[in-house]
């Protein structure tokens, strides 16, 4: 039996997986080699989905080290794991989820890797990032034909940004096949097949998506598309203030820290040339730490696609996911 | 330290560990749950599952391992849970929820209780004993890449049974004894053979050619008087005394009876006749790439096999059977057994080639004859997380924040990917569990159906009690009693018999649920073939209404589809063991206007 070939105890194992997004769709994921950057609260919903779903092999990248808090909101962590380093920390319970797929922990700071590194991937996953390595890991994705994605959670609002290349993709579409008559005269019933349907959808690059204060680019193209979603807005207020503070929001800092987001928004805001009431004060209330059920949401959404990414099956959400943190729905949206 | 998280509602923060709640279900949205609610602070926990672990379960209930196959749902995840964080206290129970040690006392004693359920059976009934305990329950769903997430409280919302859902797929007697014309009705017809030979004798599952079909005899001169062919001795007792010769079986199926099917000449004059297939002429039928000895899951599930190699798998398959019958009074059909899953596979492909019909790959032929829905670990993810923040409101009692959710596939209609409803879906004044006064009408015909026929039927299967007494009004008797031994003797009575006739008023009162409904019984007799045996309609305007307009979707009314008609009906029984959690709530709601595409269905 060739590699490529699904044994007989993976269909068994992806059995209800390979009746929705068939089996071609399994080979091509079980062929896939993902990086993930950052296995916190975010990083380990998404590591759990994409286990699951049988790819090839995935390198899990953070250099941080687990706190206590960290492994009570982490399931990938055991109580012994506090004070040890993240990445080598969630390689047991990870394999555990699958243990088909490779697993490799690397502790290393991700911003000291050079290009390299990054070019042996089929998609990379960020969480976790500055804006401005967030970007230098899409331009070597973009020079290298890998696709890439970004998300993170701050409180109950969550966001994630793809750059899926020039991504071709098959949908399957039931028609019915006309009556035929047969040789007697009499009729049989319409038969319906499935067809397999190409398309393609054109990602802009991440810094046409992604443009804050002081980078001196232009967001003309931005600012002239009707009917905007605010989060998105939001969105770029925290990674502002990640990138000001190299932290995110800290709930024991709290009234500082919203008074710094209150800032950056105003100016983000004006950036674009929107009105200061359509993004609420109330909301910068709502972004302080990372939580559980949100991360779940977010890893399902981010994990959805990657799997679509691969498996080149169905058709991606647009390039920006954003998810309502007062009533918990959640829109596709396309920026740049 | 804990893990409860910022940036919710403050008295939330501080209800969280002090909280009890209940999981219903440990499958895809039952493990998730659990692990949110244990990350997010919750320190007392309860789950109940009657389910034990499979192999299939393992791409996404991630609390459970290779090596937990056949142990019990509940109580590998209640350890699997304890293992990251062994302060919470957590209690598994491994049985039904329908059991009678889960009354309402049992739910009184939870803050919450969130459904992870995969079956409308279960989920009726925790509906019934959240409303009887009042007690909120978020009821959640997935199938495939959509989902749903609905928060139901008594007084304040819908409940799961205010709209009619859509009836369980069910195919006429005749068209799967004598014209089948889609794949599925061979698929039947092979699950029905499989329990004819091997599995527990039931009248309602014949395969033989039916002489009493109706179409058979449109022209009054009714060419097949004599049933000769129909009454033989049982099926299972022939296959014996052959000593399960497969080419004598094969021969008997496929060939003698499709030859008497051909006889009923009334059948095939707007039909494409069936053409009878010999064990002798099955062999030559081989297809060009021999892929008999080709054993990758590709060759053996994805491709559809030539009739040679149905004939040969028949025939193995009957071998197997054989062996695993001796010792036993009958096999269950189970579609991960593999003879029994080679043998329906083989049946059904034989039988569409005879009528003309497409055959299917074995993998396809599991789907329908397992009825396995979908299922992923992202939706349920999803979902998941969903219910969780909700419960985080409910705690609060914050219901004007819960719309219902739901998730769905992208399309171009909405840039939705989770959609909220704009408010709180409003009860159904007529629904006949929530309303002040449940009340139905039923339509039934009084000098036919027995007693136990309208217990088993309308007051179990279609009306969801678990353990009914029923009182004639006016006349005080006792129809039906859930004490054992007191009311066996009025089994086999015809309803007329005891006075219930058209116009008796029959008060149910089923105690477990707490859930006392009033019947207004109305005669009713079925007049065409696909009739149903029976109808159940909580409001009488909606019937004017719908008999008006017939064509309707699925309706708003109570009327069921035809469910059992003696042996006339078959049923697809949805297999509600095999994907226990991530369920497949089967309704058809509205969504905001925002949202076009708004119907998650099981897709059959
Ligand atoms: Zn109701």
């Amino acid at each position: 039996m060739s590699e490529k070939q699904l044994s007989a105890v993976e269909a068994e194992l992806y059995d209800r997986q390979i009746r929705l997004w068939g089996i071609e769709s399994q080979e091509r994921l079980r062929a896939a080699n993902i990086l993930l950057i950052g296995i916190r609260g975010l990083g380990s919903e998404i590591a759990k989905n994409i286990l699951l779903s049988g790819i090839n092999s995935l390198v899990v990248l953070d250099d941080g080290i687990v706190t206590e808090e960290e492994q009570l909101k982490n399931f990938l962590l055991s109580k012994d794991s506090i004070g040890k380093k993240i990445a080598e920390e969630v390689l047991l319970k990870a394999q555990a989820l699958n243990p088909l797929v490779k697993i490799s922990a690397d502790t290393s700071s991700p911003t000291s890797k050079d290009g390299t590194f990054f070019e042996d991937f089929t998609i990379i996953i960020a969480t976790g990032l500055k804006t401005d390595f967030l970007l230098k890991i899409d331009k070597i994705c973009r020079s290298k034909k890998i696709k890439f994605i970004a998300g993170d959670v701050f409180g109950t609002f969550g966001f994630s940004v793809a750059d899926f290349l020039n991504h071709e993709y098959f949908e399957d579409q039931v028609k019915l096949i006309a009556k035929k008559r047969a040789h007697d005269g009499t009729e049989t019933k319409p038969e319906k097949e499935t067809v397999k349907v190409k398309s393609e959808i054109i990602y802009p690059e991440l810094n046409k998506v992604i443009i804050l204060p002081n980078t001196k680019q232009s967001v003309e193209h931005i600012k002239k598309v009707k009917r905007r979603n605010e989060y998105f807005f939001l969105m770029l207020t925290l990674l502002e203030f990640r990138d000001r503070q190299e932290r995110n929001p800290d709930i024991s800092n709290k009234e500082k820290d919203i008074k710094v987001l209150q800032e950056i928004k105003s100016e983000i805001l004006d950036l674009y040339g929107i009105d200061q009431e359509k993004l609420d004060d109330g909301l910068l209330e709502l972004v302080f730490g990372e939580i559980v059920p949100v991360c779940a949401v977010l890893g399902g959404v981010i994990a959805q696609e990657v799997i679509k990414a691969v498996s080149l099956k169905e058709a991606p959400i647009n390039n920006v996911f954003l998810f309502d943190p007062l009533t918990y729905s959640g829109k596709e949206e396309t920026v740049g | 330290m804990s893990s409860v998280p910022y940036s919710i509602d403050p008295r939330a923060r501080e209800l969280i560990p002090k909280s009890k709640v209940l999981v219903v279900g440990a499958g895809g949205i039952g493990c998730e749950v659990l692990k949110n609610l244990a990350l997010s602070g919750f320190e007392d926990i309860e789950i109940i599952d009657l389910d034990t672990i499979d192999v299939s379960n393992l791409n996404r209930q991630f609390l459970f391992r290779k090596e937990h196959v056949g142990k019990p749902k509940a109580v590998v995840a209640r350890e699997s849970i304890l293992a990251h964080n062994p302060n919470i206290k957590i209690k598994a129970y491994h049985d039904s929820v329908l059991s009678s040690d889960y009354g309402v006392n049992f739910f009184k004693k939870f803050s919450l209780v969130l459904n992870a359920l995969d079956n409308r059976t279960a989920r009726n009934h925790v509906n019934r004993m959240c409303l009887a305990a009042d007690i909120p329950l978020i009821e959640s769903g997935t199938s495939g890449y959509s989902g749903q997430v609905e928060l139901i409280k008594k007084g304040v919302t819908q409940c799961y049974e205010c709209l009619p859902k859509p009836p369980q797929r069910t195919f006429p007697g005749c068209t799967i004894r004598n014209t089948p014309s889609e794949p599925v009705h061979c698929i039947v017809w092979g699950k029905h053979l499989f329990n004819q030979l091997f599995g527990e004798d039931d009248p309602d599952q014949d395969v033989s050619p039916d002489a009493e079909d109706p179409e058979a005899k449109l022209d009054g001169k009714n060419s097949v008087t004599d049933s000769g062919n129909i009454k033989r001795v049982s099926t299972k007792q022939w296959a014996q005394d052959v000593d399960y010769d497969a080419e004598k079986l094969f021969n008997k199926f496929f060939n003698e009876d499709i030859k008497y099917l051909l006889s009923m000449e009334n059948l095939w004059k707007n039909r494409t006749p069936p053409k009878p297939l010999s064990w002798k002429d099955a062999q030559d039928l081989v297809t060009d790439e021999n892929t008999n000895n080709d054993s990758s899951v590709r060759a053996v599930d994805m491709e559809v096999w030539s009739i040679a190699k149905c004939s040969k798998v028949f025939s193995e398959s009957i071998n197997l059977l054989q062996h695993d019958l001796k010792g036993k009074s009958y096999l269950v059909w189970d579609k991960d057994d593999k003879p029994a899953m080679d043998f329906v596979t083989a049946c059904a492909n034989v039988r569409a080639y005879i009528f003309s019909i497409a055959q299917k790959s074995r993998f396809q032929i599991k789907s329908i004859a397992g009825n396995i829905i979908p299922a992923i670990a992202t939706a349920n993810a999803i979902i998941a997380g969903l219910v969780v923040l909700y419960a985080f409101r409910l705690l609060v009692e914050d219901y004007e924040k819960c719309n219902s959710i739901y998730l769905r596939p992208k399309s171009v209609h909405s840039k939705f990917v989770l959609a909220a409803d704009k408010q709180l879906s409003k009860a159904n004044p007529n629904c006949y569990v929530c309303s002040p006064q449940p009340f139905v009408n039923v339509f039934v015909n009084v000098n036919k159906l027995t007693v136990k026929e309208f217990e088993t039927e309308l007051l179990k299967k279609h009306l969801n009690m678990v353990a009914p007494d029923v009182v004639l009004d006016g006349k005080g008797v006792m129809v039906i009693s859930s004490e054992e031994g007191e009311t066996e003797a009025n089994n086999d009575k015809i309803l007329s018999e005891l006075g219930i006739v058209d116009g008796s008023i029959l008060k149910c009162d089923d105690f477990l649920q707490n859930y006392e409904l009033t019947v207004l019984v109305n005669q009713y007799e079925a007049v065409e073939k696909d009739d149903p045996l029976y109808k159940v309609v909580a409001n009488p305007e909606e019937l004017k209404a719908k008999e008006s307009k017939k064509a309707t979707e699925n309706g708003a009314s109570e009327q069921k589809e035809p469910e059992s008609d003696e042996d006339d009906i078959v049923c697809m029984e949805s297999n509600t063991s095999e994907d226990p959690q991530e369920g497949s709530s089967s309704k058809r709601r509205k969504l905001n206007e925002d949202s076009d595409d708004d119907i998650v269905e099981v897709p059959l």
